[in-house]
């Protein structure tokens, strides 16, 4: 147990994000992620660049971003939901501690349960430490610190964080971001993408931004998300009950 | 400086009020938070512990608002109601760690006194998740009090007790009380507030009802009248016994049937089924018109 | 309190006779319970007694649901053809809101009470234990059932408005017969793993989240094995070259196993995979693999004793 406040924060918050069943589904997605390379593998499909296209569009659409939605909202959004946040809460500790704190967690579970997967299944894939494979890796970090943020924020703002998480990965990332390009600017897959393809260069990643684009705008996400759910934490009220 | 002070203070969701206009002091000592339910306690409680914002007027404790306010929670001890705690940890984990989120020196040896306190020294290994009701209130009273806090907040904290951890906890918050710490609880239920607390602040319906000592104000309300509506068979003949009783002030012929005063409610409801047989008078309802809780305190507001 | 004598007296205390009366009517028994429980399970997979917001899901998903049925019949009117093909519909359109009600809905049916702890209320009623999960099973397959078969219907009344004469509406109705027996699978696989999955928590947030993570990474999953296949780009393909590995792409997935099945069974129209060929029977196989699946964790579910 980590002593300090964020320390005992962050130790209360890992074990009751890894203390669930919860915690076998985050591996779930990243598992099918490099089962499904290493099948792939053997079985030597006919398009040559299909790594980067289960990667990129299976890994950083499908396993990443949904990896971080499960990760990110139960690092706050359980305790919020059940009320046990109020122990938390009554005391001195500042609420940018514990927002920090969570967030710092959640992203470092979302580095392990994604970014080392998706390096793993590109090592596979491409045989080797490629520079796909490090783009991948690099860019799925970033999308852990990124995502995390946005969901931390999610969790504070609305008790049903999960369901307005789906909506943004479905509606906004996926159906909008490919077919609207305004919406791409807003997207924090296309950042993850972004850096990911500046140290990968590889077009089948189909990343939009360049990586000036994707790292200021992930960098400005990110604050603005952690400093909204500071600013509302701080602001936690307690429903009265009925009684 | 331990005083929790209200000024005009009201909350509302919309268009319901749920405190209204509240102006109160709560000082050292035990104050009771007396009211039925839905009355607003919790509200109220959630407003002092900086919880809930007013929507007006000005709430201060010790002196500093409690809204948005972290730095309060360095005197301040909240025993929410709902049982919601981290059900994973140990007890003693809990404590500890809300020890360590008070930046105690020693949270270790805070913790250990304050579970000796509550009396949890046996439990504090095993997980919440194992503990009843009562046991997982005794440990959130540990932890509101591991940093040894003026101000003590309670919300219904004898919920789920049984009657020997229902005494123990009111030995504990007398003796924090004597201690000079101002502690302030909630409950709907009479006599544990009568017990326990010198100081009542009644709230019915958002307003405060009645403040003061316990004891000046139960006089107020027995020496008020108790009303009562009769449906009878014959009601005058009813009503000219009754007036000739000394526990009964008033008798009126309404159309709505016989309306009684009376200002002895234990001589009347004894007497009421004799005197109806004497008369030979059928007695087919008796309806207290101020029965509730309600109604007596709504005396008290416009008194 | 009305005062009367009491009923029966003892030494210090009292019974007193309330008028307290036992029903001696009759009793409807199970076959009521059960339909009553479909009822009302119905009623709230589409929204209705809960209030506005538990309908917003429910129509505007049968709203744009509806939107091409209407868009073609307004088309047909104008003198153009039927282009929206009875066994397929659209199917991305499909996909997407099936997810999105199935992943919304199917929790409010079952989460809600495993969350509140009814069951044992329901139990201790003449309700045998499979009776619970088979009523919220048909409901929802009902629900599923109107929300994918009325907007064909729509389209055929649409398109037989402006027919010329029995044969051609005879040949719609040849057309549509199919499309309503494949819309009937979507609607008891989708809903019997929809709920099946939104069994396994209490809580609504977590039930959603895994209902729309399988069919999600599923669906993508299927339309990237069938690109790298050698098929036409994900999720729009099945143009591409007919290999091995894009006819199996879509056991992946629940609903391109769907449309494997459908072309196995003779359907014409273009899907999202290539057409099975002699793959076509693991497509039924799968078919009946996810539906066992889905009904044996329902019922092992609901049977488990501690379910309280």
């Amino acid at each position: 147990m980590f002593s300090g406040q964020a320390g005992t924060v962050a130790s209360i918050t890992l074990r009751a994000t890894m203390g669930r069943k919860r915690a076998f589904l985050f591996a779930l997605p990243a598992v099918v992620l490099v089962l499904v390379t290493a099948l792939l593998k053997i079985a030597h499909p006919a398009a040559p660049n299909w790594p980067s296209a289960i990667l990129g569009a299976f890994g950083f659409a499908v396993v990443l971003p949904l990896t971080a939605l499960i990760i990110g909202t139960s690092v706050l959004g359980a305790e919020i939901d059940d009320g046990s946040v109020v122990h938390l809460l009554a005391t001195p500790v500042r609420r940018s501690t514990v927002i920090l704190s969570k967030f710092a967690v959640g992203t470092v579970l979302t580095m392990i349960f994604v970014a080392v997967p998706e390096l793993i299944a590109a090592v596979i894939a491409t045989g080797g430490l490629t520079r796909l494979a490090e783009g991948l890796f690099v860019g799925a970090l970033a999308g852990s610190v990124i995502y995390n943020a946005v969901f931390v924020m999610i969790s504070v703002l609305t008790t049903r964080a999960i369901a307005v998480g789906l909506l943004y990965l479905l509606v906004w990332e996926s159906l909008l971001g490919n077919f609207v390009s305004g919406a791409r600017i807003l997207s924090v897959e296309q950042y993850s993408l972004g850096i990911a393809n500046s140290i990968a260069s590889d077009s089948n990643l189909n990343a939009h931004l360049g990586v000036v684009t994707a790292v200021v705008m992930g960098a400005i996400v990110t604050v603005g998300a952690l400093a909204l759910a500071v600013r509302r934490l701080a602001a936690y009220s307690l429903k009265g009950d009925a009684v | 400086m331990s005083t929790i002070e209200l000024r005009n203070v009201s909350r509302w969701y919309g268009n319901v009020v749920a405190i209204n206009d509240i102006t109160m002091t709560v000082g050292p000592g035990v104050t009771g938070l007396l009211g039925p339910n839905g009355a607003g306690k919790s509200t109220l409680l959630h407003l002092m512990s900086g919880f809930l914002e007013p929507s007006r007027g000005e709430l201060t404790v010790g002196g500093a608002p409690s809204w948005r306010n972290p730095d309060i929670y360095r005197q301040l001890g909240l025993v929410p109601e709902r049982p919601s705690v981290y059900s994973f940890l140990t007890g003693q984990e809990f404590v500890r760690a809300t020890a360590r989120l008070h930046k105690l020196p020693d949270p270790d040896r805070a913790a250990d006194r304050a579970i000796g306190i509550v009396e949890m020294a046996d439990a504090q290994h095993r997980k919440i998740s194992t503990y009843s009701k009562g046991m997982r209130q005794r440990i959130k009273v540990a932890a509101a009090l591991v940093h040894d806090p003026e101000l003590l907040l309670l919300d219904e904290p004898f919920n789920g007790m049984d009657p020997r951890q229902r005494l123990h906890m009111m030995d504990l918050l007398e003796t924090l009380g004597d201690e000079g710490r101002t502690i302030l609880f909630s409950s709907h239920i009479l006599e544990e507030v009568e017990r326990l607390s010198g100081t009542i602040q009644v709230i019915v319906a958002g307003r405060l009802a009645a403040s003061g000592d316990f004891r000046a104000i139960r006089r107020l309300m027995t020496s008020r009248p108790h009303v009562f509506l009769l449906h009878t068979s014959d009601d005058r003949r009813i009503g000219s016994a009754l007036i000739g009783s000394p526990a009964v002030t008033g008798v009126e012929m309404t159309g709505r049937g016989l309306q009684v005063k009376a200002s002895d409610y234990g001589a009347f409801s004894r007497q009421i089924s004799g005197l109806t047989r004497e008369q030979g008078v059928q007695l087919r309802a008796l309806l207290p018109e101020d029965e509730s809780l309600e109604s007596v305190f709504a005396y008290l507001v416009d008194s | 309190m009305t005062a009367e004598n009491g009923a029966l007296a003892g030494a210090g205390g009292v019974i007193h006779d309330i008028g307290y009366r036992r029903y001696t009517g009759p009793r409807l028994g199970r076959p009521a319970i059960v339909r009553a429980l479909v009822w009302y399970s119905l009623r709230s997979s589409v929204g209705i007694g809960r209030g506005a917001k538990a309908k917003i899901i429910p129509v505007i998903a049968f709203a744009v649901m509806c939107l091409p049925a209407v868009a073609n019949a307004v088309a047909v009117a104008q003198g153009g053809h039927r282009v929206v093909p009875y066994d397929t519909y659209i199917f991305q359109l499909r996909v997407l809101i099936m997810i999105i009600f199935v992943a919304a809905q199917a929790p409010e049916l079952v989460s809600r009470d495993l969350r509140s702890h009814v069951l044992p209320l329901y139990f201790c009623r003449p309700l045998r234990r499979l009776d619970y999960p088979l009523a919220k099973l048909t409901a929802f397959i009902l629900a599923c059932l109107a929300l994918i078969e009325i907007p064909l219907l729509l389209l055929y009344l649409g398109t037989i408005a402006q027919a010329g004469g029995p044969s051609a509406i005879w040949d719609q109705t040849r057309a549509l017969i199919p499309g309503l027996l494949i819309g009937l699978l979507w609607a008891v696989l989708l809903a019997s793993i929809g709920l099946a999955l939104a069994s396994l928590s209490g809580r609504r947030a977590y039930a959603t989240g895994s209902i729309a993570i399988y069919f999600f990474l599923t669906w993508i999953l299927a339309g990237l094995l069938d690109s790298v296949s050698g098929g036409r780009g994900p999720v729009t393909g099945g143009l591409g070259p007919a290999t091995a590995g894009a006819r199996l792409s879509g056991l992946v997935s629940p609903f391109t196993t769907l449309d494997g099945v459908r072309q196995w069974l003779g359907g014409r129209s273009r899907g999202p995979i290539p057409p099975p060929g002699g793959y076509g029977p693991l497509y039924g196989v799968m078919f009946l693999l996810l539906l066992a699946a889905a009904l044996g964790l329902l019922v092992a579910r609901y049977r488990k004793a501690a379910i309280s």
